[in-house]
């Protein structure tokens, strides 16, 4: 069977060229019919038609003169009259594939109907969460909880400009809601292995931060593990920064390779009691500096393994000056059935002149579906001096999370989660610094209701 | 052989009453079994062949831009088309949930510059690609004209032999 490439008429692009591509098959076989001499149609079917040379020749002046007014008539109504040799040229394509020589439409030039390809409109996907919390720490009471209301907006500037922002509606354990945007970013896209944003984001150390940002709809757990808390929940990392970021792949041909650059504010070391991420005033000049690498193998789909450097100075008012490393390495695979996340940091705090602190950490998490509910494990370590400088609150903290997610449809889940954790400094859980009250208790059970709209 | 006769007279009777189509009507009309799933691009653009493995990093939006530094746009027909359902088969190795997570994890990590644009039928897909220069899509091979062109796929067009993007109509699991 050979392959049709060109519809019949009426499968023309548009219902304008169409019809005027019926016009102008029309107008021919009208200026045929009023041409041809009489003897011609009145010879019988069977007999060969018979045209002189004069005839032929006529006939092709007058179908010059009309292509020329069909032409004009064309430029009249802005149609571009490719669209007519596409359509009328049924015969001399219909063996072959249409080539880019042939009535190849002008990209740039006028188009038979305006279609928008990329018209600047915010498109906001939202991602809540509601739980029930309760714990055994004394003083702690059994709660509902008001998640974070985060809505995801983008908007498609042109083809290359694109803008972003996270905007979060969140509650504190003072129970006032607080609106955040965590993240702001205008995007340009030079091509795949350059893309340059400009604002507030989410550093890339490592694969948490950037995988599940600020929703608890991606996450398989009620919640992030205690490494990468955010910084007004008592997190360690520098989670959030201001500043510029180059990102893009790195030509390896089936390894995947993409790198991250980032260069910004910091975070705030001059008191605790500061607004942990500098959004508009920086308290020294010295910039961050973030470097990520990662790899997604073809050969193992759902694969990521890469590793990031953060290094920056910060200065505490009341001390010296602390050179701050925080070294990440990572291997998960994540498909749709099975996940299992391995990641390990090590964060260094080096004061001027004084003893070097380390304070490594790590979590797993494994995973699998079975149908429409996901149980799973998680275990988590993160162990910093009584004496470190910078998060002197945080000394122990490990133990198994468990638990399972049920997917109740498209958009809503529900997840239910048993968490123990031994902790050192008890004393150092301030209730005030939480907002999941499975965070401040050393064993704590948590039901959450997730959901994406 | 009676009782065929029977409940299709049955089923006639409910469909006149209820003005409903036959079974499967809408469907059957375009679905000829055994065709095959052309990939076009617009005119203008200078690609001639592509791997299946490239086609598949072009429809995951890993590979973004065309040799002559145009954006690509993937455009993907709507839910429940055969079209679709084959394209989430061969090329995606998806179903319906999975491509769903899939960009919508993609454009919220910042992986996925722009997410495929989804139409309503062969006709709109057709002027989508003939009007947007770094366009592609699908088509059955029978819808195909000449305001698009057609890609060869592992060196194969869509009437040859050994093209491998076959439309079958088995819903997605």
């Amino acid at each position: 069977m050979k392959f049709a490439y060109l519809a019949p008429l009426s499968a023309s692009p548009s219902k304008s060229s169409s019809s005027l591509a019926a016009t102008k098959r029309l107008l021919l076989l009208l200026v045929l019919g009023g041409i041809l001499p009489a003897s011609v149609w009145a010879q019988q079917p069977s007999e060969t038609v018979v045209v002189d040379k004069g005839t032929l020749q006529l006939l092709l002046q007058r179908i010059d003169q009309l292509e020329a007014r069909v032409s004009q008539l064309e430029a009249a109504r802005g149609v571009p009259p490719t669209v007519l040799l596409a359509s009328a040229a049924p015969q001399a394509n219909a063996a072959s594939p249409p080539t880019s020589s042939q009535a190849e439409p002008e990209p740039e030039g006028p188009e038979p109907e305006k279609m928008d390809v990329n018209k600047t409109l915010l498109n906001i996907r939202g991602f809540g969460d509601f739980g029930l919390y309760g714990g055994d720490q004394k003083g702690e009471h059994t709660s509902f909880s008001l998640g974070e209301l985060n809505l995801f907006i983008t908007s498609n500037i042109n083809d290359k400009t694109k803008f972003l922002t996270e905007l979060v509606f969140e509650v504190h354990a003072d129970n006032d809601f607080e609106e955040d945007l965590e993240r702001v970013l205008l995007e340009y896209s030079f091509n795949d292995y350059l893309k340059l944003s400009a604002g507030r984001y989410h550093t890339a150390i490592g694969y948490y931060n950037t995988a599940y940002h600020h929703t608890t709809w991606f996450q398989t757990t009620t919640g992030r593990p205690f490494l990468f808390a955010y910084e007004d929940e008592g997190g360690i990392l520098p989670i959030h920064n201001v500043g510029v970021v180059a990102s893009g792949r790195i030509p390896s041909g089936s390894l995947g390779l993409h790198y991250v650059a980032e260069v910004g504010n910091g975070r705030t070391s001059s008191s605790p009691q500061a607004e942990p991420v500098q959004n508009f005033v920086d308290e020294n000049s010295h910039k961050s500096l973030n470097v990520a690498l990662f790899a997604r193998p073809e050969a193992i789909p759902g694969s990521q393994i890469g590793f990031s450097v953060y290094r920056d100075v910060l200065f505490p008012s009341n001390s010296v000056r602390i050179g701050e490393t925080i070294l990440d390495a990572y291997a998960v695979l994540s498909r749709s059935n099975f996940e299992w996340l391995n990641e390990g940091v090590m964060i260094r705090h080096a004061p001027l002149g004084l003893h070097v602190y380390e304070t490594p950490g790590f979590y797993t998490q494994i995973s699998k579906r079975f149908g429409s509910y996901r149980p799973y494990l998680r275990y988590e370590y993160v162990n910093a001096s009584s004496n470190e400088p910078v998060f002197p609150q945080v000394g122990l903290r490990t133990g198994p999370s468990v638990g399972v997610r049920f997917s109740a449809s498209e958009w809503v889940s529900l997840k239910l989660q048993y968490d123990y954790t031994e902790m050192r400094h008890q004393q150092a859980i301030n209730g005030n610094m939480c907002v999941q009250r499975a965070m401040c208790a050393p064993s704590a059970l948590g039901l959450q209701l997730g959901y994406t709209f | 052989m009676r009782a065929t006769v029977r409940i299709r007279l049955v089923w006639l009777a409910i469909a006149l009453f209820l003005e409903l189509p036959p079974p499967y009507a809408a469907q059957a009309a375009r679905s000829k079994p055994g065709q095959s799933l052309a990939i076009v691009v617009n005119r203008a653009n200078p690609v001639e062949n592509l791997s299946l493995s490239e086609l598949r990093k072009i429809f995951l939006v890993e590979r973004s831009h065309w040799p002559n530094g145009r954006r690509i746009v993937v455009a993907m027909m709507d839910d429940g088309q055969p079209e679709r359902q084959t394209v989430l088969r061969q090329i995606y190795r998806m179903n319906e949930d999975g491509y769903r997570d899939y960009f919508i994890k993609g454009m919220f990590r910042e992986d996925i510059f722009v997410a495929p644009k989804t139409l309503a039928s062969p006709i709109v897909m057709r002027k989508f690609v003939f009007n947007a220069p770094g366009a592609i899509g699908y088509l059955r091979s029978s819808e195909v004209d000449a305001s698009v062109k057609v890609l060869r796929i592992d060196g194969h067009l869509p009437d040859d032999k050994d093209y491998s993007l076959q439309i079958d109509e088995q819903p997605v699991k």
